[in-house]
This record gives C-alpha cells, structure tokens and sequence, in this order.
C-alpha cells in the first residue's frame, strides 16, 4: 500500500509544481537575460518534452537522490541535503510534544473523568477547551512576548547558566568539518562531548515544544475523557465493581485499558497535528526547520525546495500511519488487514 | 306530534350509537387480548404525539447544559458585532484596510480616547478591526464548511451507494489526500492562485472535502442495509432518488454536527494562513492582525484581542458542536 502511495504523492507534486506559475530557469540564470540562453536551457531541461517523459524523469530523479538543486534559499544546495539539514531540526521539536504529551493528557483525561463533574474535571476540561481553541501562533506569540519582553528571561544574554558554564554567544554545532553528524543537535552533542551547546540547544526548545505540548494536550485530554466515561457505564465495570475489585485496578485495569483504544488512534495519529503546530511554531520562534523554510521558500518562489520539503513531509505522514497500522493489531488483536 | 317524533327519532339514534360504541370497544379489547401484538391506531398515535414532545422537550434539557449555553452566548456576541459593526464603531471599513493608509497614522501607539484599545500597523484601530473583522471571520468559518460537508455529502453518498470501481478509487483518492498534510497543502497552493480571500477559502473547502467523503461513506454504508432502502429499490425508484431522499436525510445528522467543530478548525487554520502572511491584504482579518502584532512589543492589545476573538468564535462553535452531540447521542461525552 505504502509504495503505490508514494507514487501517487509524487505524482500530485509534480502536478503541484507544475501549477506554480514560477519559470524554472530565469531565476537561476539570474544574470542572462538574453532569450536564446534561456530558451536554450528550457531546451537542455526538457521542458518542451510531452508530460510522460517530464514524470518519467521526475521519477527516475526522485529515486535516484537528484532533487535538484535551490537557487533561491541556499544558493545552488542540492535540495536533498538541505532537507535532510532542516528535518532533523523539526522532529527533534516534534518528539518531545509526542512523547510527554500523552503521557500528561492520558493522567489528566483519567482523573477529569473520574471526577466527572466535580471542580478538577470543570478545571481541566477548561485548559483542555483552551488548548484547543486558541490558535497555537497566538499562544506562542504571548509566550514570546511574555518571556521574551515582560519578563526579559529568555532573551539574548539573559539566560546563562553561570554556575555550570559561561555563557558563550553565538555557539555552532560541535560537528568537526567533515564528520560524522546526525543532525539531531541533541544527540550531536552527546556524541562529540558537548555539554554547553546541549544545554543551548535545550534552552531554545523550552518554550517551542511547551506550546506543541500544550496543544496536543487538548485533543488527547478531550479523547481520553469522552472514551473513559463511556467505558465506564459499561456492564463489565459494574461486575468488576461487584466482585469486589479494589476501584483502583477497576480504573487502571479494566476501564482504562478500554477507554485507550480511541484514544490511541490519536495519541499514533498526533504525527500530523504535531507537524502542523511545529509549522505555526516555526513561523513564530524563527526556529529554522521545516516550517521555517517552506513560508520562506512559498515567498521566494523556490518550488524545488517546496517540492522537497512537502514530500518529505508526506513521506512522514505515511510512514506515520503505516505505523500507527502496525500498533493497532499490537494494541487491539482483534483488528485484522487484509 | 312531529315534534314528538323528532326527539325520539334522535333518541333512537343515539342509543345505537352508544350501542354501536360499546361494541366497538367490545370488538378492540378483544382484538387487543386475543392478537397478539396489536395496538390501538388511535391511542398508538396519541401516545406517538406524547412521546414526540417529551423527547423533544428531552433534547433541549440535554441541549440546554452551561458549557452549551455559553457557547451559543460566545457565538451570538461574535454576531451581534458583525451585524452592528457600523453601529458600534465611529470607523467606516474602508478606513481600516489595506488601500487606505490613516494621513499621520501611529503605528502601535497606546491606547487614547480616539483609539480604546491602541492602533496597529500603519495606524488603524484596534477595536475597529476587531468588530469588522467579525464579519469577515463569519464568512470563514460558513463558507469552506459549507463546500467541505455539501461535497462530502455528495461524494460519500454516490459512492457508497455505487459500490465497485468508482468506490474503489474515490477511496484511492481520499487515502492520497489523507497523505498530505492539509493545511500545508493550503498555504502551498493559495499563492498559486491568487490571495482573494474567496480563493482560499474555496481551496480550503475542497481540500477537506477527503474527510467528510469517509465519514459520510461509512454513515450511508450503515443505512444503505436497512428496509425502507430494499423497499424504495423494490418499488422501483430511481437511483438518485433513493440516494438522496431515502438513504441521506436518514444518514445526514452526524455530518450536519461536525459542521460546527468544522468551522472552528475552518477558523483556525485560516487565521494561521492569515497569521504566515499569505491572507487577503484587502480584508479586516484577525490573523493578519496577530501576523502584525508579532513584530512590534510596544503595543500589548495589538496582538493579545485578535487572538482572544479567534479563541472566542472557535471555542463558541466546539461548545455548540459538543452540546448538539450530546444531545442526540448521550452516549459519548466529551
């Protein structure tokens, strides 16, 4: 399924790229204006060929590693490399959301339910509201507004970590030239031994992945909460109750087990809505991702780049779902594909 | 003597009446003890009547909970200010968008008589682009809900209802759109084709259309099964009849609730392309407004209204979703 797939999405990008009313040479040869070179160059890139061939060969690029190569963001970059440069970035904001934040709204869902009605379940069905109905580029706005400026923590300079370290400006990775390197500046800096941009790089995530956080938060609260109460009326509860079950295993073992089933469908399936929130969050922190690059490369009109980047993306998205298909049959035996 | 006669002809008349009525009511409880399963038609539809207002009266009391009453409180305020706009503000539309550029405007200045809350980018107001932009955001949130649910309904239906080839490749379809992601796809191919607002607003109704295709496929999908399908087809009605006036009005009320926590996603996600600065310049928008606001630290109104008006609306509309569906399905309980 997933390698017919891929060929179908390819193929709409194509169809996407060739909707964008960008000429793809002019802003390369940026500095020949004479109709016979560019004329000449459409003539050496095909342009001119039936549209099979155009495919076929977009095809046969794409498997090949030849993405073609940006002019506008990074001059002359092949774009496969410059996409496996700002991806890391992305999921290493996206991981920390999709790791912690199921495991919060789970705890929060539970009690919300159990207290049904009760001042904790009206408190976090409120943030849990909240979460999900303020934008997320607002929130992260204020967040900045209010650690960057009226509290003046998180700015330029403001937070060194003194006791450890001294705070030194302007850090690179600690990548030698040449070396090997992940990417994930995280693990980058356990692997070449380098504390302060660790904690750097930690520093910066803060406030970024604490938005995501909060907004995936929402959904799984509200999920958790609907499924539990549901389960909860349910015959077998009542005989689990009657039998003498202490009411802490009645919730943990035989209600929440249950009530995990739709939820787990969100809690797999969170890849795109953390994708989707690490875009406005991007925009917002100038965090040079994924998001980042794709408004930039939509105003510059790069359409390799935003080729690139939306099919790496899609390709995360499906791999996403293959495996969330995969943990459903582990979670729940009793869903079969055929 | 004719008067006599008269009377008792009437007489006469009502005793066999009330003769005829005692055996009637004879013949019903015999009827009624003797076979099995057999209502009265007259007392089934009076008890049809009672049972139709009480559940009625059941679903507003559902309806009728304070998280569902603030919602429509939240959604009635939001169109009080669009239908009052040129009431409750001293500046005209044009005086607060795009073209137009206020001679000596201040830009992120603090908040004055002439200006409640402050001004914003090139010196237009902020209360009045809040109360306009109300309008505009209305028209967000109906419009590419309306094209997403009427073409999901449409969609879903004939194909479901087909089966076979076209069923198997509109669901190929909606998979291939399930892979991207779509607000994404949106803020791609807005640019392409012009920052109208009613452009985008028609790509973003399109593009969601994939979602409510499955949903209604697997409503209709429910009730193609049922009896009164088998016997509309039996008695020999046409196709698209039987589709849309048998199997949709019974299939549709599901997909008519997820209209309001449609709008409030519709809300959100055009506020964030308004927010990436691939909005409609020309239009009072709430986004734009954040998109602005997020430059300057001088003015903290500037950025912190929109957001909250955003939050209103789209939580109004969540409110209401929920409350609708709690009211027709108790059983799930968000």
């Amino acid at each position: 399924m997933m390698v017919p797939m891929l060929f179908l999405v390819l193929t709409f990008a194509w169809i996407l790229s060739h909707m964008m009313t960008v000429s793809p040479v002019t802003n390369r040869l940026s500095g020949l204006v004479e109709p016979e070179f560019i004329e000449a160059e459409l003539q050496r890139i095909g342009y001119y060929d039936p549209w099979y061939i155009q495919l076929g060969a977009y095809y046969k690029n794409f498997f090949t590693g030849n993405w073609g190569n940006s002019y506008v963001i990074r001059d002359g970059e092949p774009v496969l490399s410059f996409v496996l440069e700002v991806f890391p970035r992305t999921l290493e904001l996206m991981i920390i959301p999709i790791v912690i934040s199921p495991i919060i709204a789970v705890k929060l869902g539970l009690s919300s339910a159990t207290h049904k009605d009760k001042s904790r379940d009206i408190s976090i069905r409120t943030i849990a509201i909240f979460g999900a109905g303020f934008p997320v580029f607002w929130i992260a706005t204020l967040l900045q507004l209010f650690f960057g400026y009226y509290l003046d923590i998180f700015t330029y300079g403001k937070l060194d970590l003194p006791i450890m370290f001294i705070n030194k400006p302007g850090l690179s990775a600690p990548v030698p030239d040449g070396a090997f390197s992940t990417g994930f500046r995280i693990i980058d800096s356990f692997i070449y031994n380098d504390q302060i941009f660790l904690w750097d790089t930690i520093a910066h995530l803060f406030i970024p992945a604490l938005c995501l956080t909060f907004v995936s938060l929402a959904s799984i609260t509200r999920q958790t909460r609907s499924s539990m109460l549901d389960v909860l009326d349910q015959d077998y509860i009542r005989t689990a109750r009657a039998k003498g079950v202490l009411e802490k295993d009645v919730i943990n073992k035989h209600a929440l087990r249950n009530a995990l089933l739709p939820t787990s469908n969100l809690i797999i399936g969170g890849t795109a809505t953390a994708l989707l929130g690490s875009f406005f969050i991007e925009v917002t922190f100038a965090y040079k991702g994924f998001g980042y690059y794709m408004v930039n490369s939509i105003f510059a009109g790069d359409y390799l780049v935003i080729n690139g980047l939306l099919v790496f993306a899609t390709i995360i998205l499906i791999s996403g779902t293959l495996v969330a298909d995969v943990m459903y049959t582990i979670i729940d035996p009793r869903i079969t594909y055929n | 003597m004719l008067k006599i006669t008269e009377q008792a002809f009437i007489e006469d008349i009502a005793h066999n009446q009330s003769k005829s009525l005692t055996k009637e009511k004879f013949i019903r409880f015999l009827r009624f003890y003797l076979i099995p399963g057999w209502r009265d038609p007259e007392f089934a539809s009076q008890e049809y009547e009672a049972e139709k207002i009480k559940s009625k009266r059941r679903m507003f009391r559902r309806l009728l909970k304070p998280l569902t009453i603030t919602g429509f409180v939240m959604i009635i305020f939001i169109l009080t200010l669009a239908v009052y706009a040129p009431w409750l503000t001293q500046y005209r539309l044009g005086e607060i968008i795009s073209p137009y550029y206020p001679p000596g405007g201040n830009p992120f200045d603090d908040p004055s008589p002439e200006h409640p809350f402050g001004t914003t980018k090139y010196g237009y107001d902020i209360l009045a682009r809040l109360i306009w932009g109300s309008r505009t955001t209305l028209v967000m949130a109906a419009i590419p809900v309306t094209i997403a649910i009427g073409g999901g309904i449409l969609l879903g239906t004939i194909s479901a209802y087909f089966g076979g080839i076209f069923d198997y490749l509109m669901m190929r379809f909606v998979d291939l759109m399930y892979a991207f992601p779509n607000l994404i796809l949106v803020i791609i191919i807005v640019p392409i084709l012009g920052q109208a607002l009613l452009t985008s607003l028609v790509i973003y109704g399109i593009l969601f259309i994939p979602y409510n295709i499955r949903f209604m496929r697997s409503l209709v999908l429910q009730v193609k099964q049922l009896e009164f399908v088998q016997a509309a087809k039996t008695g020999g009605a046409q196709k698209f009849k039987v589709m849309f006036t048998h199997i949709v009005p019974n299939a549709i009320s599901p997909i008519l609730i997820a209209f309001f926590g449609g709008a409030a996603i519709a809300v959100l996600g055009l506020a964030g392309l308004a927010f990436i600065g691939i909005g409609d310049p020309t239009v009072a928008s709430w986004g734009t407004d954040i998109n602005w606001a997020r430059a300057s630290f001088s003015n903290f109104n500037a950025a912190v209204w929109p957001g909250l008006f955003i939050g209103i609306i789209a939580i109004g509309f969540m409110l209401i979703g929920d409350g609708l569906r709690d009211a027709l399905d108790p059983r799930l309980n968000i």
